[in-house]
Protein backbone atom coordinates (compact mmCIF):
# COMPACT_ATOMS: atom_id res chain seq x y z
CA UNK A 1 0.00 0.00 0.00
CA UNK A 2 1.04 3.74 -0.39
CA UNK A 3 3.14 4.70 2.32
CA UNK A 4 3.35 8.33 3.84
CA UNK A 5 4.55 10.83 6.73
CA UNK A 6 3.45 13.99 7.91
CA UNK A 7 5.53 17.05 6.97
CA UNK A 8 7.74 18.85 9.22
CA UNK A 9 5.74 21.32 11.57
CA UNK A 10 7.17 24.23 10.05
CA UNK A 11 6.37 23.52 6.32
CA UNK A 12 3.15 23.34 7.25
CA UNK A 13 2.89 26.17 8.89
CA UNK A 14 4.05 28.19 6.36
CA UNK A 15 1.68 26.60 3.88
CA UNK A 16 -1.61 27.84 5.66
CA UNK A 17 0.06 31.17 6.80
CA UNK A 18 -2.07 33.63 5.75
CA UNK A 19 -5.14 31.60 5.75
CA UNK A 20 -7.40 32.39 8.87
CA UNK A 21 -10.06 29.09 8.57
CA UNK A 22 -8.38 25.52 8.10
CA UNK A 23 -9.58 22.06 7.27
CA UNK A 24 -7.83 19.28 8.57
CA UNK A 25 -8.67 16.51 5.92
CA UNK A 26 -7.74 12.90 6.79
CA UNK A 27 -7.97 9.91 4.76
CA UNK A 28 -9.13 5.98 6.29
CA UNK A 29 -7.50 4.24 3.26
CA UNK A 30 -3.98 3.64 3.45
CA UNK A 31 -2.31 6.75 4.78
CA UNK A 32 -4.30 5.98 8.01
CA UNK A 33 -3.16 2.00 7.98
CA UNK A 34 0.28 3.11 7.88
CA UNK A 35 -0.58 5.61 10.87
CA UNK A 36 0.23 9.20 8.67
CA UNK A 37 -3.05 10.72 7.86
CA UNK A 38 -5.88 8.89 9.44
CA UNK A 39 -8.55 10.21 12.12
CA UNK A 40 -6.18 9.73 15.31
CA UNK A 41 -3.43 11.79 12.79
CA UNK A 42 -5.39 14.73 12.38
CA UNK A 43 -6.51 14.78 15.66
CA UNK A 44 -2.40 14.93 17.28
CA UNK A 45 -1.94 17.45 14.05
CA UNK A 46 -4.56 19.96 15.23
CA UNK A 47 -3.42 19.75 18.71
CA UNK A 48 0.18 20.28 17.55
CA UNK A 49 -0.66 23.69 15.07
CA UNK A 50 -2.64 24.72 17.96
CA UNK A 51 0.04 25.12 20.56
CA UNK A 52 2.53 25.85 17.54
CA UNK A 53 0.24 29.15 16.42
CA UNK A 54 -0.96 30.00 19.80
CA UNK A 55 3.31 30.03 20.66
CA UNK A 56 3.75 32.31 17.71
CA UNK A 57 0.85 34.47 18.60
CA UNK A 58 -1.33 33.47 14.98
CA UNK A 59 -4.20 31.57 16.26
CA UNK A 60 -6.57 29.86 13.47
CA UNK A 61 -9.99 27.94 13.20
CA UNK A 62 -8.37 24.80 12.77
CA UNK A 63 -11.33 22.13 12.18
CA UNK A 64 -10.71 18.44 11.35
CA UNK A 65 -12.31 15.87 9.50
CA UNK A 66 -11.73 12.67 7.95
CA UNK A 67 -13.74 10.76 5.15
CA UNK A 68 -12.94 7.25 4.06
CA UNK A 69 -10.67 7.89 1.01
CA UNK A 70 -9.72 11.10 -0.83
CA UNK A 71 -8.46 9.22 -3.83
CA UNK A 72 -12.86 8.75 -4.60
CA UNK A 73 -15.07 11.46 -5.69
CA UNK A 74 -17.94 9.25 -3.64
CA UNK A 75 -16.49 10.13 -0.82
CA UNK A 76 -15.26 13.62 -0.88
CA UNK A 77 -18.52 14.97 -1.96
CA UNK A 78 -19.40 14.25 1.86
CA UNK A 79 -17.33 17.68 1.97
CA UNK A 80 -19.08 19.76 -0.20
CA UNK A 81 -21.85 21.37 2.24
CA UNK A 82 -19.39 22.61 4.60
CA UNK A 83 -16.30 23.33 2.29
CA UNK A 84 -16.63 27.11 1.99
CA UNK A 85 -16.63 27.84 5.08
CA UNK A 86 -13.12 26.94 5.28
CA UNK A 87 -10.11 29.30 3.49
CA UNK A 88 -8.26 26.02 2.83
CA UNK A 89 -7.43 22.39 3.54
CA UNK A 90 -4.52 20.69 4.67
CA UNK A 91 -4.80 17.24 3.40
CA UNK A 92 -3.62 14.25 5.23
CA UNK A 93 -3.66 12.04 2.24
CA UNK A 94 -1.37 10.49 -0.08
CA UNK A 95 -0.49 12.46 -3.39
CA UNK A 96 -3.39 11.06 -5.70
CA UNK A 97 -5.82 12.18 -2.88
CA UNK A 98 -4.83 15.54 -2.38
CA UNK A 99 -5.30 16.13 -6.04
CA UNK A 100 -8.25 14.49 -6.23
CA UNK A 101 -9.39 17.06 -3.62
CA UNK A 102 -7.68 20.38 -5.46
CA UNK A 103 -10.15 19.20 -8.54
CA UNK A 104 -13.57 18.31 -6.49
CA UNK A 105 -12.92 22.17 -5.15
CA UNK A 106 -11.00 24.17 -7.14
CA UNK A 107 -12.10 27.42 -5.50
CA UNK A 108 -10.18 26.13 -2.22
CA UNK A 109 -6.47 25.76 -1.95
CA UNK A 110 -5.49 22.73 -0.61
CA UNK A 111 -1.79 21.93 0.48
CA UNK A 112 -0.73 18.51 1.37
CA UNK A 113 -0.05 17.88 4.64
CA UNK A 114 2.40 14.30 4.04
CA UNK A 115 5.03 13.69 1.64
CA UNK A 116 3.64 10.27 -0.32
CA UNK A 117 7.08 8.27 -0.44
CA UNK A 118 6.33 4.75 -1.88
CA UNK A 119 4.64 1.16 -2.09
CA UNK A 120 5.82 -0.73 0.90
CA UNK A 121 5.18 -3.68 2.88
CA UNK A 122 4.48 -3.30 6.70
CA UNK A 123 7.89 -4.26 8.64
CA UNK A 124 6.55 -3.11 12.24
CA UNK A 125 4.23 -1.19 13.87
CA UNK A 126 5.14 2.01 12.44
CA UNK A 127 7.98 0.84 10.17
CA UNK A 128 7.47 0.33 6.31
CA UNK A 129 9.83 -0.37 3.56
CA UNK A 130 9.70 0.40 -0.09
CA UNK A 131 8.97 -2.50 -2.38
CA UNK A 132 7.92 -0.71 -5.56
CA UNK A 133 7.97 2.19 -7.14
CA UNK A 134 5.05 1.45 -9.87
CA UNK A 135 7.79 1.58 -12.63
CA UNK A 136 4.77 0.40 -15.00
CA UNK A 137 6.77 -2.67 -16.39
CA UNK A 138 7.25 -5.43 -13.72
CA UNK A 139 10.66 -7.25 -13.88
CA UNK A 140 9.91 -9.97 -10.99
CA UNK A 141 9.01 -12.78 -13.02
CA UNK A 142 12.89 -13.14 -14.36
CA UNK A 143 14.28 -11.70 -11.14
CA UNK A 144 13.25 -13.92 -8.78
CA UNK A 145 10.73 -11.39 -7.13
CA UNK A 146 13.48 -9.00 -6.13
CA UNK A 147 13.02 -5.55 -7.58
CA UNK A 148 16.08 -4.26 -8.59
CA UNK A 149 14.36 -0.47 -9.37
CA UNK A 150 13.71 -0.37 -6.40
CA UNK A 151 16.26 -2.49 -4.28
CA UNK A 152 19.36 -1.40 -6.05
CA UNK A 153 20.40 2.12 -5.54
CA UNK A 154 20.67 2.57 -8.96
CA UNK A 155 18.38 0.66 -10.04
CA UNK A 156 19.74 -1.52 -12.36
CA UNK A 157 18.42 -3.90 -14.56
CA UNK A 158 21.15 -5.99 -15.95
CA UNK A 159 23.12 -7.19 -12.98
CA UNK A 160 25.26 -5.73 -10.21
CA UNK A 161 27.72 -2.79 -10.70
CA UNK A 162 31.83 -3.31 -9.94
CA UNK A 163 30.57 -1.56 -6.29
CA UNK A 164 29.31 -4.62 -4.61
CA UNK A 165 31.88 -4.76 -1.57
CA UNK A 166 31.08 -7.84 0.74
CA UNK A 167 27.35 -8.84 -0.26
CA UNK A 168 26.14 -5.20 0.24
CA UNK A 169 25.98 -2.03 -1.98
CA UNK A 170 28.81 0.43 -2.22
CA UNK A 171 26.28 3.13 -1.14
CA UNK A 172 26.19 1.82 2.39
CA UNK A 173 26.97 -1.33 4.35
CA UNK A 174 23.72 -1.73 5.78
CA UNK A 175 22.31 -1.94 2.21
CA UNK A 176 21.90 -5.49 0.64
CA UNK A 177 22.86 -5.68 -2.93
CA UNK A 178 19.56 -6.44 -4.58
CA UNK A 179 21.79 -8.14 -7.61
CA UNK A 180 23.70 -10.58 -5.27
CA UNK A 181 19.85 -11.47 -3.57
CA UNK A 182 18.58 -11.66 -6.95
CA UNK A 183 21.35 -14.18 -8.12
CA UNK A 184 20.79 -16.00 -4.98
CA UNK A 185 17.54 -16.75 -4.87
CA UNK A 186 17.47 -17.59 -8.61
CA UNK A 187 20.10 -20.13 -7.88
CA UNK A 188 18.51 -21.32 -5.23
CA UNK A 189 14.96 -22.04 -7.42
CA UNK A 190 16.85 -23.26 -10.18
CA UNK A 191 16.38 -20.37 -12.49
CA UNK A 192 19.46 -18.93 -13.15
CA UNK A 193 18.43 -18.69 -17.52
CA UNK A 194 16.00 -16.63 -16.39
CA UNK A 195 18.54 -13.60 -16.14
CA UNK A 196 20.49 -14.49 -19.27
CA UNK A 197 17.55 -13.82 -21.52
CA UNK A 198 17.63 -10.52 -23.20
CA UNK A 199 14.81 -8.61 -22.74
CA UNK A 200 13.40 -5.22 -24.65
CA UNK A 201 14.53 -2.38 -22.99
CA UNK A 202 12.42 -0.72 -20.72
CA UNK A 203 10.21 2.11 -21.47
CA UNK A 204 10.21 4.77 -18.88
CA UNK A 205 7.01 6.25 -18.63
CA UNK A 206 7.27 8.25 -15.07
CA UNK A 207 7.22 11.55 -17.58
CA UNK A 208 3.45 11.05 -18.27
CA UNK A 209 0.32 10.23 -16.20
CA UNK A 210 -0.23 6.86 -16.81
CA UNK A 211 -4.16 6.05 -16.06
CA UNK A 212 -4.99 1.76 -16.41
CA UNK A 213 -8.03 0.28 -17.78
CA UNK A 214 -8.78 -3.61 -17.04
CA UNK A 215 -9.03 -6.03 -19.54
CA UNK A 216 -12.21 -6.20 -19.25
CA UNK A 217 -13.53 -3.27 -18.59
CA UNK A 218 -11.97 -1.76 -22.07
CA UNK A 219 -14.86 -2.44 -24.02
CA UNK A 220 -17.11 -0.30 -22.49
CA UNK A 221 -14.92 2.75 -21.98
CA UNK A 222 -14.16 2.18 -26.22
CA UNK A 223 -10.56 1.40 -25.76
CA UNK B 1 -39.31 -1.09 34.41
CA UNK B 2 -37.27 -0.81 31.42
CA UNK B 3 -35.50 2.60 31.58
CA UNK B 4 -34.64 4.18 28.71
CA UNK B 5 -31.30 2.76 27.32
CA UNK B 6 -28.13 4.48 28.51
CA UNK B 7 -26.67 6.38 25.65
CA UNK B 8 -23.47 8.12 27.81
CA UNK B 9 -20.90 8.13 25.53
CA UNK B 10 -22.52 9.18 22.65
CA UNK B 11 -23.48 12.24 21.58
CA UNK B 12 -26.50 11.34 20.27
CA UNK B 13 -27.75 14.58 18.58
CA UNK B 14 -24.73 14.78 16.31
CA UNK B 15 -25.27 11.08 15.60
CA UNK B 16 -28.67 12.46 14.41
CA UNK B 17 -27.89 15.14 12.67
CA UNK B 18 -25.99 13.03 10.33
CA UNK B 19 -28.55 10.56 9.80
CA UNK B 20 -30.69 13.26 9.29
CA UNK B 21 -28.72 14.75 5.75
CA UNK B 22 -29.34 11.14 4.37
CA UNK B 23 -32.20 10.38 5.74
CA UNK B 24 -34.12 10.24 2.52
CA UNK B 25 -31.35 8.47 1.10
CA UNK B 26 -31.42 5.76 4.12
CA UNK B 27 -35.04 5.07 4.03
CA UNK B 28 -35.32 4.79 0.83
CA UNK B 29 -32.23 2.05 0.60
CA UNK B 30 -33.80 0.07 3.65
CA UNK B 31 -36.66 0.01 2.02
CA UNK B 32 -35.80 -0.75 -1.75
CA UNK B 33 -33.24 -3.91 -0.40
CA UNK B 34 -35.44 -7.04 -1.44
CA UNK B 35 -33.24 -9.48 0.56
CA UNK B 36 -32.89 -10.90 -2.46
CA UNK B 37 -28.94 -11.95 -2.02
CA UNK B 38 -27.56 -10.51 -5.45
CA UNK B 39 -25.42 -8.15 -4.02
CA UNK B 40 -23.31 -11.24 -2.42
CA UNK B 41 -21.50 -12.43 -5.29
CA UNK B 42 -20.21 -8.97 -5.80
CA UNK B 43 -18.31 -8.95 -2.76
CA UNK B 44 -14.72 -10.88 -2.81
CA UNK B 45 -14.76 -11.01 1.17
CA UNK B 46 -18.02 -13.14 0.81
CA UNK B 47 -17.06 -15.26 -1.90
CA UNK B 48 -13.26 -15.27 -0.19
CA UNK B 49 -14.78 -16.38 3.18
CA UNK B 50 -16.76 -19.74 1.83
CA UNK B 51 -19.51 -17.44 1.52
CA UNK B 52 -20.34 -16.65 4.98
CA UNK B 53 -23.45 -14.71 5.45
CA UNK B 54 -22.32 -12.39 7.62
CA UNK B 55 -19.87 -10.99 5.01
CA UNK B 56 -22.90 -10.21 2.79
CA UNK B 57 -23.22 -6.43 1.30
CA UNK B 58 -26.68 -6.40 2.08
CA UNK B 59 -25.67 -8.05 5.73
CA UNK B 60 -23.30 -5.71 6.93
CA UNK B 61 -25.58 -2.30 5.60
CA UNK B 62 -28.90 -3.73 7.02
CA UNK B 63 -27.04 -3.95 10.59
CA UNK B 64 -24.71 -0.99 10.22
CA UNK B 65 -27.07 1.55 9.09
CA UNK B 66 -30.44 -0.24 9.59
CA UNK B 67 -29.64 -0.09 13.36
CA UNK B 68 -29.03 3.38 13.53
CA UNK B 69 -32.41 4.14 11.65
CA UNK B 70 -34.29 1.89 13.51
CA UNK B 71 -33.18 3.53 16.82
CA UNK B 72 -32.80 6.91 15.18
CA UNK B 73 -29.80 7.23 16.40
CA UNK B 74 -29.77 6.32 19.94
CA UNK B 75 -27.18 4.03 20.06
CA UNK B 76 -24.78 3.37 23.04
CA UNK B 77 -20.45 2.91 22.38
CA UNK B 78 -21.23 -0.84 22.58
CA UNK B 79 -23.25 -0.64 19.63
CA UNK B 80 -21.37 1.55 18.02
CA UNK B 81 -17.94 -0.43 18.43
CA UNK B 82 -20.08 -3.58 17.21
CA UNK B 83 -20.61 -1.30 14.56
CA UNK B 84 -16.77 -0.69 13.69
CA UNK B 85 -16.58 -4.48 13.36
CA UNK B 86 -18.94 -5.01 10.98
CA UNK B 87 -18.21 -1.94 8.78
CA UNK B 88 -14.17 -1.81 8.66
CA UNK B 89 -13.32 -5.22 9.31
CA UNK B 90 -15.89 -7.15 6.91
CA UNK B 91 -15.89 -4.53 4.45
CA UNK B 92 -13.19 -2.86 2.88
CA UNK B 93 -15.02 -0.35 0.73
CA UNK B 94 -13.82 -0.96 -2.41
CA UNK B 95 -17.10 0.12 -3.89
CA UNK B 96 -17.94 -3.24 -6.17
CA UNK B 97 -20.68 -4.46 -4.33
CA UNK B 98 -23.87 -4.44 -7.18
CA UNK B 99 -27.26 -3.93 -6.15
CA UNK B 100 -29.80 -4.61 -8.73
CA UNK B 101 -32.48 -2.39 -7.28
CA UNK B 102 -29.73 0.40 -7.45
CA UNK B 103 -28.95 0.63 -3.42
CA UNK B 104 -25.65 2.37 -3.25
CA UNK B 105 -24.35 -0.13 -0.57
CA UNK B 106 -20.79 1.74 -0.08
CA UNK B 107 -22.31 4.70 0.50
CA UNK B 108 -24.47 3.16 3.37
CA UNK B 109 -20.97 1.81 4.68
CA UNK B 110 -19.79 5.11 4.69
CA UNK B 111 -22.48 6.48 6.68
CA UNK B 112 -21.82 3.98 9.19
CA UNK B 113 -18.36 4.53 9.15
CA UNK B 114 -19.01 8.36 9.11
CA UNK B 115 -21.28 7.79 12.60
CA UNK B 116 -18.77 5.80 14.39
CA UNK B 117 -15.97 8.40 13.67
CA UNK B 118 -18.18 11.03 14.97
CA UNK B 119 -18.26 9.73 17.56
CA UNK B 120 -14.23 8.55 18.02
CA UNK B 121 -15.28 4.56 16.81
CA UNK B 122 -12.53 4.05 14.06
CA UNK B 123 -9.95 1.26 13.84
CA UNK B 124 -6.69 1.45 15.68
CA UNK B 125 -4.22 -0.14 13.27
CA UNK B 126 -1.43 -0.04 15.78
CA UNK B 127 -3.29 -1.89 18.54
CA UNK B 128 -4.67 -4.50 15.47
Amino acid sequence: MVKAERKPIEEIKDAINGYKRVLITGCGGCVSICLAGGQREVNELKALLNIHLKKDNTPKELDGYTMERQCNDQFLEELEPTIDQYDCVLSMACGAGVQNMAKMFPQIPVFPALNTISIGIDKDIGMYEERCRACGHCVLGYTGGICPVTRCSKGLFNGPCGGTNNECCEVSQEIPCAWLDIFNRLKEQDRLDDIKKIHVPMEWHNQTPRTIIQESYKQRYSV
Amino acid sequence: MFGKKSTTGVNTKEVKAILNEKKTKMELSLKACAHCTLCAESCFLFMGRNKDPKYMPSYKFLNSVGILYKKKGNVDILDLGEMRDLVWERCVLCTRCYCPVGVDIPEMIALARRVCRSQGVYPQYERE
